[in-house]
């Protein structure tokens, strides 16, 4: 079994996070990722497969809600959590398709 | 004509039709001004907790069981993870696993003959906030963050444009007939992705997704489109590549937006803030029994009266006007009757003025009024057109109507025979043709005790009349 992630492997994962890495922090990353994939994988070895899923450790179902509108907040109470606002509008850097 | 077959998969996202969001209690409103239907659920705040949204829940079970799915009695929620500004927490609450309907079907008639294309699943997720570009910036707003969606996927069972855009006519009335969703396209509560592929033989060739189209014409476009851009490639010995495109109505081509994130980097997983939602039995079954009459039982039903095929298809096709001719199933009535009024001048007048028949004071008894009159010749077709604005726009009654606009109630007899009588005495060359065995002369008496009663005489009665008046001469 390979013991470092690939450099690719470490790039493509901090893309996803939308983080820069530097090279120094790659290196550390190969061993750290893959010692954490081993740690996950201790638990198939006490879980069986045909064993139901679990979900979240709440046993009952879930909750709903009545089609009711209720705990709204007004904008004013957020804004001051945004940065940049335009109107009632969020402003945000420009976001075209991804790349 | 091109030697490669078409093969075309669609996604389809419908908003559902509740007063709030999927899993807050945040008004789901189309329009408002921007971020006032908010609670901090939707703005991806830390320590809130998602609460499935019971209506929506039925809803999408009433949409699955509309598409002939089986439906998962125990489901629960998975994360889609990708980072967007519009969908602050970073994933979005979709049904990867455990879709609530899955092997459904939806019939389309293609040239005459019946086609079924699969649908793979229906899986409730929650739509993302909606951002502008403009300049260099975007803005976001997040009435619609959280809104219920409902995502139909189909199998690749499509090989033209012609039958793309025949299922999603039919999907769009199913789901308007069941009423879960208002469908309109251009307001983006129906959003249609296509997938396209083109081959030479039984192989599927790679595909591309198309997201977004905006009406349903356009997704005829982009499939033609689409498919001749991968002809050429393919042409020129170049590999088409998945990668996910839009539709551009300007140059009524597709054009390039990704290359397509493999499925793996959203790494789904169950939403671990939602216990198992179950359906019980009791549910699905009075879902299924609630279920409003969908356009195919419509059909049948509005044959089985009588009506043609193109008066079924044309009612149906118009919601509120078969929902209103449904008021009448269970009378006895002249359908057919009905129905034209329905179709032809009622429509006409409706189109003219931009109303909807909750618009009109035209309620059911009304109608029956209506019906009766026409029924017993005391109004023709012609008077319709004549009383027709004021019957749908005031209280008045059809008599009080007819009385004040001075339409001549073709009922009298005794005025039909005066005016008839005149007639036939101002016209003796016409009564000797008549007597010489002439079917013109009697046309011509026809035409004139028409032009005299100006057109509101009943035109059997008058006839009637007219040959009983000529024997006598």
């Amino acid at each position: 079994m390979e013991e470092k992630l690939s450099k690719e492997e470490v790039l493509h994962v901090a893309h996803l996070a939308r983080i820069k890495v530097s090279d120094e922090e790659i290196e550390k990353y190969r061993i750290q990722l893959k010692e954490l994939l081993n740690e996950v994988d201790k638990i198939n070895e006490v879980v069986g497969y045909d064993e139901e899923m679990m979900i979240t450790p709440i046993k009952d179902e879930a909750l709903l809600h009545s089609d009711e509108v209720e705990d709204q907040i007004s904008f004013e109470e957020v804004r001051s959590n945004i940065p940049h606002t335009s109107g009632s509008f969020i402003e945000v850097p420009k976001v075209v398709q991804h790349e | 004509m091109s030697t490669y077959q078409k093969t075309i998969g669609i996604e389809v996202h419908c908003e559902l039709k509740t007063n709030t969001k999927m899993f807050s209690s945040a008004k789901n409103g189309y329009g408002d001004s921007a971020n006032c239907n908010l609670t901090l659920l939707d703005l991806g705040y830390p320590g809130t907790l998602p609460l499935i949204n019971d209506y929506a829940v039925t809803l999408a079970l009433r949409a699955a069981l509309a598409l002939h799915c089986e439906i998962h009695r125990e489901m629960y929620f998975d994360r889609k993870n990708y980072f967007y500004p519009d969908l602050p927490k970073g994933y979005q609450i979709t049904q990867a696993k455990t879709p609530i309907g899955i092997n459904g079907y939806v019939e389309i008639e293609v040239d005459g003959k019946p086609k079924t294309i699969r649908i793979h699943d229906i899986h409730i997720e929650e739509d993302t906030a909606k951002s502008v570009h403009q300049g260099n910036h975007s803005y976001l707003d997040f009435n619609r963050a959280g809104v219920p969606l409902i995502e139909i996927v189909t199998e690749p069972d499509m090989n033209s444009s012609e039958e793309a855009m025949l299922y999603l006519e039919k999907l769009r009335s199913l789901l308007l007939y069941a009423d879960v969703s208002d469908c309109k396209i251009e307001e983006g509560s129906m959003r249609c992705d296509v997938n396209v592929s083109i081959s030479k033989d039984d192989t599927l060739g790679v595909r591309t997704e198309t997201k977004n189209i905006g009406s349903i014409r356009n997704v005829g476009l982009a499939i033609e489109s689409e498919a001749l851009r991968q002809e050429k490639l393919l042409e020129e010995g170049i590999a088409i590549q998945e990668e996910t495109r839009r539709y551009d109505d300007a140059s009524k081509e597709t054009v390039l937006m990704r290359v397509k994130e493999i499925g793996n980097d959203y790494r789904y997983f169950p939403e671990p803030d939602i216990p198992k939602l179950c359906l019980s039995e009791e549910r699905i079954r009075k879902v299924q029994e609630q279920m409003p009459m969908l356009p195919d039982d419509r059909k049948a039903r509005y044959q089985a009266l009588g009506l043609s095929d193109l008066s079924s298809s044309k009612l149906i096709q118009n919601k509120p006007l078969s929902d209103y001719f449904n008021l009448f199933l269970e009378d006895d009535i002249d359908f057919v009757m009905l129905s034209n009024l329905l179709l032809g001048d009622i429509s006409f007048y409706l189109n003219r003025t931009m109303k909807t028949l909750m618009d009109t004071t035209l309620t059911k008894e009304r109608m029956l009024s209506l019906l009766q009159h026409l029924y017993d010749q005391t109004i023709t077709t012609k008077n319709v057109k004549d009383l027709l604005e004021e019957f749908l726009e005031t209280d008045k009654d059809i008599d009080t109507i007819c009385k004040e606009k001075g339409i001549q109630n073709i009922s009298d007899t005794t005025l039909l025979s005066t005016i008839i009588k005149n007639i036939i005495e101002q016209n003796p060359e016409s009564v000797k043709d008549y007597q010489q065995g002439r079917d013109r002369a009697i046309k011509y008496l026809m035409g004139q005790v028409m032009k005299e009663t100006k057109g509101s005489a009943n035109p059997s009665l008058a006839r009637d009349l007219l040959e009983e008046e000529l024997k006598k001469q």
